[in-house]
């Protein structure tokens, strides 16, 4: 009895939960982020609805068939419910399945676009590089045993490469607004994530592989990337940033940090 | 032999199937996308040790355990002979040296409940030996 | 000596003993961890004496935060999930309800407790050896945990401890398996078919016959694993990597290849931690509700659908760790399907409740407690199983709340509806009634209030597997929630005083128990 006025109270207290504004997504930069947030309503309109009506029907039976001295009356058995809810429930749940597979087609299963601007991403214990072809669009040759963290060539930019003279790296990810971006992803040591909540993208970066993520920005602003796959004791402080500016001041940006490319 | 220790062994089959199955299968997919692979060259004497599992069994079905032991001591030692030539650096003898590790382990296994129990553990030594041209094949032929 | 007894009704216990120390002992380490969290840099003198090189000062580092929820993660997911409801009730009630006089191999089980036992000691040595225990998580993802201590604390000797501990595990596991199986396949009473049954058994004989696969695979992976370690092979570390500076001369192997054998064990391993509670919560709720389980048949099906099923959808583990995109479309789907039999047996539940004459038992409470938590814990399922929607949520405090309120929880309620049930068997005296009602309202409430607030967390981004959120803007938005959980963990421990003086209590004070106290029909209370 106690235990059925428990359960509508809880189920009711979690329902509450997802109407207050304060912990929720934060906004959606993208068209994807747009399409995530409006098919994770959709999920969410489902659950609530399956939430309810079991935790409610949990409920009302416990209320209805405490023990009054009643005669026992149910069944223990009926193929039809069965054949029932075991169809309606495969319905909603591949439904769902199958409604979801376009957000994750339009991330990962969409070629390259030729206009992107390609961006490598160098996650290693504990920061984050990125690479800028410069502009000749061509990214240089590497090579490890040119690494040095210290002389400001992470990525080990080949000094004999001329494709790589003009080459640029940074510690933060600047990309114009509105213009497709291919970010190549490559760990050097253990697993790391690429997580841009404001995006709704995460990728694990694996070391030995390349993986490429790709995005269009619509709204400018600074944005956090925190490491999302657990890689060691500075985990928690594997963070980066990235900034989507307007096609003036990414240029001008460029321009800038163009000039000062030196290469060991 | 009781329905129960052949039921047991059945199930220590499937389960020992499963384990080289896993390591099969990480093996293919780690040969196709490594670029390092070399297949291990095996002296030629090992693939004359197919021959022991096989000859164990029958011995067991004539009635000979004894030699039935020591014929499946001799695979073991043999065994551990083909392991101590096998370098760990190398991709494709690493995961022989796992695979024949494995089925030592198994054959000692093997013959030490062939001495204990006699034929009643025949049924798992059937397969221990089949497991063995399995292993000798899949080097052989695929590797 | 009883120590080493071979008897199924002792080696039951032990498990169930040994299930209880884990229980607590993981505990208590996630109660350090939850204070960590929300006090990242408060000193406190005990920690200092518990781990003078974690704690230096006092102050936790990094890394033991993290070898502690390593820790907490393995003890809970193998050694009380895997354990209790399996190991401890199934060695115990097997026999019993299918007219067995034990299990079908007894020294094989003593054996299996044993090597249970060592695996445990073996994993605890890791607290105390030098780097202190291992800071990969419970899933150890290569190359982190397969290159030493270069990668960190507690990536040397003591990862090396942790997988000797897996694979120690494994074989005990596997051994236990077998055993389960045989009885079953074996050892019924004369005329007794596999679907006369009691759900319970089909609950351990599903699950044995899961663990028989599952671990057959875990434990390759882990001697692949250590090989990377101990002896230079490069299956799961590619080439090129340069660690702390240093190049590592390996090459070609695959992180992801560990993945995928983890992830072949590890799903599956959600159901080993669940199937039995199944079957306890059918057989609790037939009997309180005075009624035979609604569809019988159908509930035995849903469990092997469960178990078969269980095997392909690994992949929803991994949407985003680079594999395929094409196979995380295939393990969506395959992943909502295997939904279907969970939910089919929650209806099935509702249906044994309805019409009945519901006798509200210490044990009644923790079994519909058990359902309301299953239906929380299940249905956010639908989300991570989408890996478009997974991308978002993924290593996030969404899928911590998901996998503890459906796999912890809700598992443990399922022991405690066991032990409530089955203890006048076990020990010829009740729980006691009042205690156990109590104890069941502050954990329920305890239960939702630490996890259903993590789903929040989630939303807003906030990463799991961090030590402390300072370093970012988007996570100060949490602290108020994450102190918020923190005290209503420490409300949630609080309690479990009562389950545990209620349990010591019992066994020697508790009430004495006529031989069939709840008018059960099942073997092992009409059996003389």
């Amino acid at each position: 009895m106690a235990i059925a006025i428990l359960i509508a109270a809880l189920a009711g207290a979690t329902l509450a939960l997802f109407f207050q504004p304060r912990w929720w997504f934060p906004e959606a930069i993208s068209a994807h982020a747009r399409a995530y947030d409006a098919h994770f309503l959709v999920t969410l309109c489902v659950i609530g609805c399956i939430f309810v009506f079991a935790q409610g029907l949990l409920a009302w039976v416990i209320f209805r068939y405490r023990d009054r001295g009643q005669a026992v009356t149910g069944s223990d058995g009926n193929n039809t419910l069965e054949i029932a809810w075991t169809s309606a429930t495969a319905v909603i749940f591949l439904g769902l399945a199958l409604a979801g597979q376009g957000i994750w087609a339009g991330v990962h299963l969409e070629g390259s676009d030729p206009r992107a601007l390609k961006v490598e991403v160098l996650a290693k214990q504990f920061a984050w590089s990125y690479r800028y072809a410069g502009a000749d669009g061509a990214f240089g040759r590497v090579d490890v045993k040119q690494i040095d963290d210290a002389g400001g060539n992470s990525f080990g930019i080949d000094a004999k490469d001329p494709k790589g003279k003009d080459d640029l790296t940074a510690a933060v990810l600047r990309v114009p607004v509105g213009r497709p971006v291919e970010l190549h992803l490559k760990s050097r040591d253990v697993i790391h994530n690429f997580f841009v909540r404001e995006l709704r993208l995460k990728q694990d970066v694996v070391p030995g592989m390349t993986i490429p993520l790709r995005f269009t920005a619509t709204k400018t602003g600074t944005y956090e990337v925190p490491c999302s796959e657990l890689c060691g004791l500075g985990h928690h402080q594997m963070r980066s940033s990235l900034v989507v500016m307007t096609e003036e001041d990414y240029a001008a940006w460029l321009a800038e940090a163009q000039q000062k490319v030196v290469l060991p | 032999m009781t329905n129960v220790s052949r039921t047991g062994q059945t199930l220590l089959v499937v389960a020992s199937s499963m384990l080289f199955a896993a390591v099969t299968s990480a093996m293919v997919v780690r040969r196709g996308i490594g670029g390092d692979w070399v297949a291990p060259e095996l002296p030629v004497w090992v693939w004359a040790t197919a021959v022991l599992g096989p000859l164990a069994s029958w011995l067991i079905l004539r009635g000979w355990l004894r030699g039935a032991v020591i014929a499946g001591a001799l695979l073991v030692g043999l065994q551990v002979l083909v392991l101590a030539e096998l370098r760990m650096g190398v991709i494709g003898e690493a995961f022989l040296s796992v695979l024949v590790a494995a089925h030592a382990l198994h054959a000692a296994a093997g013959v030490a409940a062939l001495a204990r129990w006699g034929e009643r553990a025949g049924l798992f030594w059937h397969f221990v030996g089949a497991l063995w041209i399995y292993v000798l094949f899949l080097f052989g032929v695929w590797a | 000596m009883t120590l080493f007894s071979t008897d199924h009704k002792v080696i039951g216990k032990q498990y169930i003993g040994l299930a209880l120390f884990s229980v607590f002992l993981g505990m208590l380490l996630s109660l350090v961890m939850r204070f960590h969290l929300v006090h990242p840099d408060t000193k406190v003198r005990l920690f200092q004496m518990l781990w003078p090189e974690g704690a230096p000062g006092g102050q936790m580092t990094p890394e033991l935060y993290l070898s502690l929820m390593t820790m907490h993660g393995t003890i809970m997911v193998f050694f009380v999930l895997t354990t209790a409801p399996q190991s401890g009730f199934g060695n115990y009630f097997l026999p019993l309800q299918i007219g067995a006089h034990d299990m079908a191999f007894p020294v094989l089980n003593m054996l299996s407790f044993w090597t249970t036992a060592l695996s445990l000691g073996t994993l605890l040595l890791a607290f105390v050896v030098e780097g202190g225990a291992p800071l990969s998580g419970w899933t150890a993802y290569p190359p982190l945990s397969g290159l030493g201590k270069i990668t960190g604390p507690g990536q040397g000797l003591g990862q090396d401890l942790w997988i000797l501990s897996i694979a120690l595990f494994c074989v005990a596991s596997l051994m236990g398996a077998i055993n389960i199986i045989v009885t079953v396949i074996e050892l019924r009473a004369p005329g007794m078919g596999y679907f006369d049954m009691p759900l319970t058994c089909w609950g351990w004989f599903v699950t044995a016959l899961i663990s028989l696969f599952a671990f057959a695979v875990l434990l390759p992976g882990g001697v692949l694993l250590l090989l990377d370690r101990v002896a230079g092979t490069s299956f799961f570390i590619p080439g090129g990597l340069i660690v702390n500076d240093q190049v590592q001369g390996r090459s070609g192997g695959s992180p992801l290849l560990f993945q995928h054998l983890f992830w072949f064990f590890g799903h599956p391993e959600v159901y080993i931690a669940i199937l039995p509670g199944m079957g306890v919560i059918s057989t609790v709720l037939s009997v309180f509700s005075g009624k035979k389980v609604f569809g019988y048949k159908a509930m035995t099906v849903a469990m092997l659908a469960i178990g078969g099923l269980g095997f392909v959808v690994w992949g929803h583990h991994m949407f985003i760790s680079g594999m395929s995109p094409y196979s995380s479309i295939a393990f969506s789907v395959l992943t909502m399907a295997v939904g279907v039999p969970s939910a089919v047996k929650t209806f099935n539940w509702l249906a044994t409740l309805w019409g009945g004459r519901l006798r509200f038992t210490a044990a009644m409470h923790y079994a519909l407690g058990f359902v309301s938590l299953f239906i929380t814990g299940g249905i956010t399922g639908l989300v991570l199983g989408q890996p478009g929607l997974d991308i978002y949520f993924h290593d996030t405090y969404f899928v911590v709340a998901h996998f503890h309120l459906i796999m912890g929880v809700a598992a443990v309620f399922a022991i405690w509806a066991a032990l409530h049930y089955w203890f006048p068997k076990m020990y010829g005296r009740f729980l006691n009634e009042r205690l156990g009602k109590i104890h069941f309202f502050l954990t329920f409430v305890g239960v939702y209030a630490v996890f259903v607030p993590l789903h929040f967390a989630g939303f807003v981004g906030n990463p799991r597997r961090y030590p402390d959120f300072k370093e970012y803007e988007f996570l100060k938005s949490v602290t108020g929630l994450h102190m918020g959980v923190t005290h209503a963990a420490y409300f949630l421990a609080a309690v479990q005083l009562i389950f545990l003086f209620n349990y010591f209590w019992s066994k020697r004070r508790g009430a004495v128990a006529p031989g069939n106290p709840w008018g059960a029909t099942t073997r092992e209370w009409t059996d003389d």
